[in-house]
């Protein structure tokens, strides 16, 4: 789409040197690097053979080369500034220019080269999750193989044997690494590409991050209180809706490499699961669902037939991962009567406005100003208003009539005449409750807190 | 002999006009004594149109100078010091005795007119000692008159900080007061636990309590202005400003500080003075020591039938037994004492405008600091947590608790600027009049802790 560049970024002079290959390659290819966030079209394979690609969201395909019958892919791991959303900007670690780094597109059988050069401030090593090679090429610093120092370039060889979907991220200092954004995903096409054939393929990573409001860095140390849940480093509003053509099947490949598990659920469809990092799911193992749990460090890839023309969300389930910065220690102020007491406030605090008293729909309704690179925790318009979320929250638009590779996004969904929810305007309905209850608790018994004994010598 | 004449009588002022300059000097406010009924109605008048607006230091100062009761008494001693001088240029009465004495028929009658020669003789050197007393009694009132208004002037900005004090704690207690009462609403409305409750509640508790105190300590404050004022009856319902005034652009540049206190000080200046007099008392001690006392008497003795009998005669106490030398001893001692003294004070002054100096531009920096660094950055914490509070990322609760924060980093600057002016006052005494007493920083102004405002 936009803003695609390859750089030269490595003359061969530098990393020539540092680079004492086996293989005894002439220079190490070009490392490609990507500036924009927005989902960029499917890299049709020029050379090497031939597969269906993967649309990868709010991100991109890694070019390659073909040298003597390997593909040759080079990674660069750096610091990045990655945009979560618009109007915020983070300080993140990733490859070649975005977190999460470019996909990886191979087919099965295919032998691949990775260079991987470290321009992080601290040795790293990348390790390709859940593919089957080599020991020595598993990427675990310190056991399998050296770090990459800072500034060195290192080699991968080996060959995908299997078809999948799978994930890099670095095993050295791995916390903070990952924590800083580093991981990417590995698409492996089977070899006959009638094997389970799709419409479209989309492939995209979870990851979390606890940025505090106002500042740019993640804090690595962090263990469970994210405030961040992205869909491949992009929270809603920022992240791209889903095109898709009305009757195309659907491959949807998520990796989850967050520290929890994500209950991912689809609105008005069914699906399946059909593939794990482990390998393809038979069909008379699968069954039909709308949500699937991804656990900490797995991949699973559903399908659907999308058959249902609309705006329908992908989310996950977990209510507070579809939101963006809140406080996490505010108390409930529902049902507050503020009467007299707002006055109070405004009198130290000027700019005081009560809010929260019917609930947190007012931070979607009121604009008001943040701290600086802060997102609103439930954002995004819709057609008929606030849509009230953020973070892991998307929308797959269902159109007749797209061409078969058109990812453009089509715009709102345009209901049928009388197929939309609609307020009643007709005589009030009777409605029966039982009587309210006293917001005190019953005074059914009193419990007596019991002293320890054996202590009256004190 | 012309001193004779000259100091004879009593000056029109006792002396109150030199007084006056040493003082408006110092003080830039001009002392009055009021010595008849007529002049204290007047100063009532003029105390009464000062108070008619809100009340300046300055103001205070004047007020003091003319109505603190105290200080008119001390006024009183230059009277009592022109009375001695006059005393002493006046010769003591001659004496004059007669008898008459009847023997028989025989009438025999004696006259005699005796002068003290002695006082005639010493009288110029006393009138010179007694003149130098004076001296010493004027630079001693001027030095009590610059003490007052110094310590009206240190009590009034007291005064008006604790008012403002006052003003601000009233502020943190509405922030208390607002918080508790939102904690009830919330437990009422089932979404706070007694616990969060109580603890909002018994911060606002604690508040009222400092509140009553602050607002106790104000008072405290503005009765020692009062005092000093010597005000009472209708007059104490004097006003202060709102604000005290606000920090210099710049420090005063304080190069020769200590010569120039040695050089203006009062009281540095009266104990020279002192030792000055106590000298030519030894003087005249030294010279007058051994003879107690020479009179000079003119006789004149007429007795019946016989021719009178004229002549002088002299009398002198001779020097067997007190040869004076006792005196002088004692007079050599008091001169030595009043040299001593008058060079510990020297030594003092020096010390205390180093002191002074130095706490002028500790109290200025940190007052600049509180100003210019502090209370912004409190302000720009404040603008940062409204921001999270419209985020939803922190409650209304942090949000009054940061408020209380600003409020008490405001309050922290107005003592730091009490402080300097304190501080300013005192350096003002020590260069110019008289021993500030301490000059330490008040360490009443702590920042406010963070821990209090991190349990809400």
């Amino acid at each position: 789409m936009t803003n695609r560049r390859n750089f030269l970024r490595t003359t061969g002079g530098m990393l020539g040197a540092a680079v004492v290959s086996k293989a005894a390659m002439g220079a190490v290819p070009e490392a490609a690097l990507q500036t924009s966030p927005q989902t960029q079209p499917p890299l049709e394979p020029s050379n090497g053979r031939p597969y269906q690609p993967v649309v990868t969201l709010n991100g991109w395909t890694l070019p390659w080369r073909m040298n003597n019958g390997w593909k040759e892919f080079h990674l660069v791991a750096e610091p990045v500034v990655r945009e979560l959303a618009p109007g915020m900007k983070t300080h993140l670690w990733g490859y070649n220019g975005q977190s999460p780094g470019p996909t990886l597109e191979c087919v099965e059988g295919d032998k691949v080269r990775i260079f991987v050069t470290n321009k992080l401030p601290e040795a790293t090593s990348i390790h390709w999750h859940g593919i089957i090679l080599p020991n020595g090429m598993d990427g675990v610093s310190g056991l399998t193989q050296p770090h990459i120092p800072v500034g060195k370039t290192f080699v991968y060889e080996f060959v995908m044997g299997k078809s999948g979907s799978f994930m890099y991220h670095p095993h050295a200092d791995e916390m903070v690494q990952m924590a800083m954004g580093m991981m990417g995903s590995i698409v492996v096409h089977p070899k006959n590409p009638k094997f389970m054939p799709v419409d479209r393929d989309f492939v995209f990573l979870l990851s979390a991050f606890m940025i505090e409001p106002g500042a740019y860095t993640p804090k690595v140390a962090e263990m469970l209180d994210f405030n961040l849940w992205t869909f491949n480093s992009r929270v809603f509003p920022g992240i791209d809706a889903m095109p898709v053509r009305l009757g195309d099947r659907v491959r949807v490949r998520i990796g989850n490499l967050t520290m929890t598990n994500h209950p991912l659920h689809i609105h008005g469809h069914h699906m399946e699961v059909t593939c794990t990092d482990g390998g393809w799911v038979p069909k008379s193992a699968r069954w039909p669902e709308t949500t699937i749990d991804i656990g900490v460090g797995q991949v699973r890839s559903f399908e659907f037939v999308a058959d249902n023309p609309g705006d329908w969300p992908l989310h996950c389930h977990k209510s507070h991962h579809t939101m963006n910065a809140m406080g996490h220690n505010v108390p409930t102020m529902i049902g507050v009567d503020h009467r007299g007491i707002a006055e109070k406030i405004m009198k130290l605090v000027p700019d005081y406005m009560v809010m929260g008293e019917r609930g947190m729909s007012d931070m979607s309704e009121m604009e008001m100003p943040l701290p600086e690179n802060t997102l609103p925790m439930m954002t995004g318009k819709g057609p008929f208003g606030p849509i009230e979320m953020g973070g892991m929250f998307t929308v797959f638009k269902i159109r007749d009539g797209l061409a078969r590779n058109d990812y453009k996004d089509p715009g709102w969904y345009k209901h049928p005449q009388g197929t939309v929810s609609y307020e009643w305007t007709g005589a009030p309905l009777a409605t029966e409750r039982a009587p309210a209850q006293a917001v005190s608790a019953p005074k059914a018994r009193e419990f007596r807190a019991v002293k320890p004994s054996g202590h009256s010598g004190h | 002999m012309v001193l004779l004449t000259a100091c004879a009588s009593f000056s029109p002022d006792n002396g109150f006009d030199s007084v006056k300059n040493a003082v408006n000097q110092r003080t830039s406010a001009e002392p009055r004594w009021a010595r008849t009924d007529a002049e204290r109605g007047e100063v009532r008048q003029a105390v009464t149109s000062l108070l008619g607006q809100p009340l300046t230091a300055d103001a205070a100062v004047q007020i003091a100078l003319m109505n603190n009761r105290g200080l008119q008494a001390t006024y009183s001693d230059l009277g009592i010091a022109e009375a001695d001088l006059v005393q002493a240029g006046r010769l003591p009465n001659p004496r004059f005795a007669f008898e008459r004495l009847v023997r028989g028929d025989e009438l025999e009658i004696g006259r005699a007119f005796i002068v003290n020669v002695l006082s005639l003789l010493t009288m110029p050197a006393r009138t010179q000692i007694e003149q130098r007393r004076f001296a010493v009694a004027k630079t001693r009132v001027a030095g009590e008159a610059a003490r007052v208004a110094a310590d009206t002037r240190r009590a009034w900005y007291s005064a008006v900080a604790a008012q403002e004090g006052v003003k601000y704690m009233q502020q943190v207690k509405d922030a208390a007061e607002a918080s508790a009462e939102l904690a009830q609403r919330m437990a009422r409305a089932g979404n706070f636990s007694k616990l969060d409750q109580a603890r909002e509640q018994v911060f606002y508790a604690e508040t009222t309590a400092q509140l009553a105190r602050v607002s106790q300590a104000a008072v405290a404050e503005r009765e020692n202005l009062t005092r000093l004022m010597g005000l009472w009856g209708e007059h104490i319902r004097f006003t202060l400003p709102e604000r005290l005034p606000d920090l210099p652009k710049a420090p005063q540049q304080l190069e020769q500080a200590e010569s120039d206190a040695l050089r203006q000080r009062l009281d540095v200046q009266a104990a020279m003075q002192e030792a000055e007099s106590v000298a030519s008392s030894l003087g005249l001690t030294r010279v007058t020591g051994f003879i107690s006392l020479l009179e000079v008497g003119y006789q004149h003795n007429s007795e019946t039938g016989k021719p009178p009998q004229k002549g002088f005669e002299v009398e002198l106490r001779l020097p067997i037994f007190d040869t004076g030398n006792a005196r002088v001893v004692r007079a050599q001692h008091t001169y030595m004492q009043a040299v001593e003294r008058a060079a510990e004070l020297a030594v003092r002054a020096r010390s205390e405008v180093r002191e002074a100096t130095n706490g002028y531009r500790t109290t200025y920096d940190l007052a600049r600091h509180y100003r210019d660094e502090i209370v912004p950055l409190r302000k720009r914490i404040s603008d940062e947590n409204v921001l999270r509070y419209n985020g939803m990322l922190i409650s209304v609760f942090e949000l009054l608790a940061d408020a209380r924060q600003q409020v008490a980093s405001v309050n922290a600057y107005i003592e730091a600027l009490r402080d300097f002016w304190i501080a300013d006052a005192n350096l003002r005494s020590a260069l110019t009049a008289t021993s500030p007493g301490a000059t330490t920083v008040s360490r009443r102004t702590s920042a406010p802790s963070e821990a209090t405002a991190a349990g809400h």
